[in-house]
């Protein structure tokens, strides 16, 4: 069904953000990780800001191509994609429902601020080897008490 | 807590019902052995394929293609650092150790990364038909793979492979719609990786593989080999390009390509250095190390803050 009245419309583009996936990781979507910032109705058509976890992220083409393709499948009028300066993504934005999906099915844990992060697995505090693995936004840690070499995604 | 078994028998029992073995766990000395070479190769051919990637960096054409080689390069390297620490956990081996002997010419690493990228139309090649057998060998591995830690890092490694292949195909969709020299330069391509990324897959599994038995691989390399061979012959000539296989046709009765005899020689050169590549890329990635030995030093010496 194709929306048409101006609520239903952001509503409905709302709720087909929710069904796109970050490109890597399949099954957390981009509402999730906090990329979207903002669905407004200009002149018919459909203005989304998303926000970049990383400026110079190298999936923000592609995420914009499966935000246009799916937003525009089920709705009329074009569908603009902006990647805004500003808020700048924070960690924080990340949601509990992301955050579980990335702990059960990547064994990925979250970074608030400067705690420590707490191993998917087992629960035990982790110790960081590398600032960096294999994103810009994600370090690499060692369970302290399982040994699991864990990936940890932070501002 | 330390699993143990009181025989072979008993430990393939229990992989044979799904069960998956933790670092702690008493595994057969043959497991561990086997599964620690397969993860060192694996480590070995991200961080060789992640080298390649990182040279490729200033000569990619346009900051599209540059940003998805820098990801790239990130993704490789940061692959083959968590395949480190997961291959040293298993005690065979320290990481150093590892690194040292890949540079020494010592360690296999897959043989596509023993050949060289001549030309942009290399990299979108590599990027399309090799990412793609390396995925499709990757998800084999992960689907029933008994080895905890690996299994957990591969579930990751695969997300992110996903992402490269739609890179490739990314890449191979723009140079197809490009100029007559463009298409060329692909053509001429395809015919220096459609072989090697074929061989990756390896020759057709013996039937008393291990790795198989072991639930490491869970299919043959024959059936992977042939899925890649189904998918990519129809799309390539899809887009216009010829299949460099002179033996190549399509059975009407079985309802598939055949690709012909297949010359093993080649990958058998580079299980053993001695490509047509290995040599400057050894050399590359030892010279590397050498120069980055400073920065070792330095963290070993840091006062942890």
């Amino acid at each position: 069904m194709i929306a048409t009245t101006e609520s239903t419309l952001v509503r409905e583009a709302w709720s087909t953000l929710a069904t796109v996936d970050d490109p890597e990781y399949p099954g957390i979507s981009i509402v999730d990780l906090g990329l979207v910032e903002s669905v407004e109705l200009v002149g018919g058509d459909v203005h989304v800001g998303l926000i970049p976890t990383f400026s110079g992220c190298p999936a923000l083409a592609m995420i914009a191509d499966d935000v246009r393709e799916t937003v525009g499948s089920r709705v009329h009028g074009a569908v603009v994609v902006e990647w805004l300066r500003s808020p700048v993504w924070t960690i924080e934005r990340v949601s509990d429902v992301a955050r579980t999906a990335m702990a059960e099915e990547f064994t990925v844990a979250v970074q608030i601020g400067r705690t420590t992060p707490v191993c998917p697995r087992c629960g035990a505090p982790t110790e960081q080897q590398s600032m960096f693995g294999p994103n810009r936004c994600r370090s690499v840690h060692r369970c302290t008490g399982c040994n699991e070499a864990i990936e940890v995604m932070r501002s | 807590m330390t699993r143990e078994w009181k025989d072979m028998t008993a430990f393939e029992a229990f992989l044979d019902d799904g069960g998956i073995v933790e670092v702690d766990d008493d595994m057969p000395r043959e497991y561990r052995e086997a599964v620690f070479a397969f993860i060192e190769m694996h480590a070995n051919s991200e961080l060789m394929g992640g080298l390649t990637e990182r040279d490729w960096i200033p000569k990619t054409p346009g900051l599209r293609h540059k940003m998805s080689v820098l990801a790239k390069t990130q993704d490789e390297i940061g692959h083959g650092h968590l395949l480190y620490m997961v291959a040293a956990d298993m005690g065979i081996k320290t990481r150093r150790d590892m690194l040292e002997d890949l540079f020494a010419g010592k360690s296999r690493f897959h043989n596509v990364f023993h050949y060289q990228a001549v030309t942009w139309g290399d990299q979108v090649a590599i990027a399309f038909l090799v990412d793609a057998a390396a995925l499709a060998s990757q998800q084999a591995v992960f689907k029933n793979c008994s080895y905890g830690p690996y299994r957990r890092i591969l579930k990751r490694i695969i997300a992110e492979e996903g992402f490269h292949m739609r890179l490739g195909e990314d890449r191979m969709m723009r140079i197809a719609q490009g100029t007559d020299i463009q298409k060329r330069i692909f053509q001429d391509a395809l015919g220096r990786w459609f072989w090697p990324a074929l061989q990756l897959f390896g020759p057709d599994s013996k039937p008393d593989d291990v790795l198989l038995r072991w639930h490491i691989k869970s299919e043959r390399n024959e059936v992977l080999r042939d899925k890649w061979v189904q998918k990519f012959v129809p799309m390539l000539q899809s887009y216009g390009f010829s299949v460099p296989a002179p033996d190549l046709r399509y059975d009407d009765d079985a309802g598939r390509w055949d690709v012909g005899p297949i010359d093993w020689e080649p990958l058998k050169r580079t299980l053993a250095q001695g490509g047509p590549d290995s040599a400057r890329r050894i050399a590359d990635a030892r010279e590397n190390w050498e120069k980055t030995a400073w920065v070792r030093k330095a963290l070993d010496e840091a006062v942890p803050a």
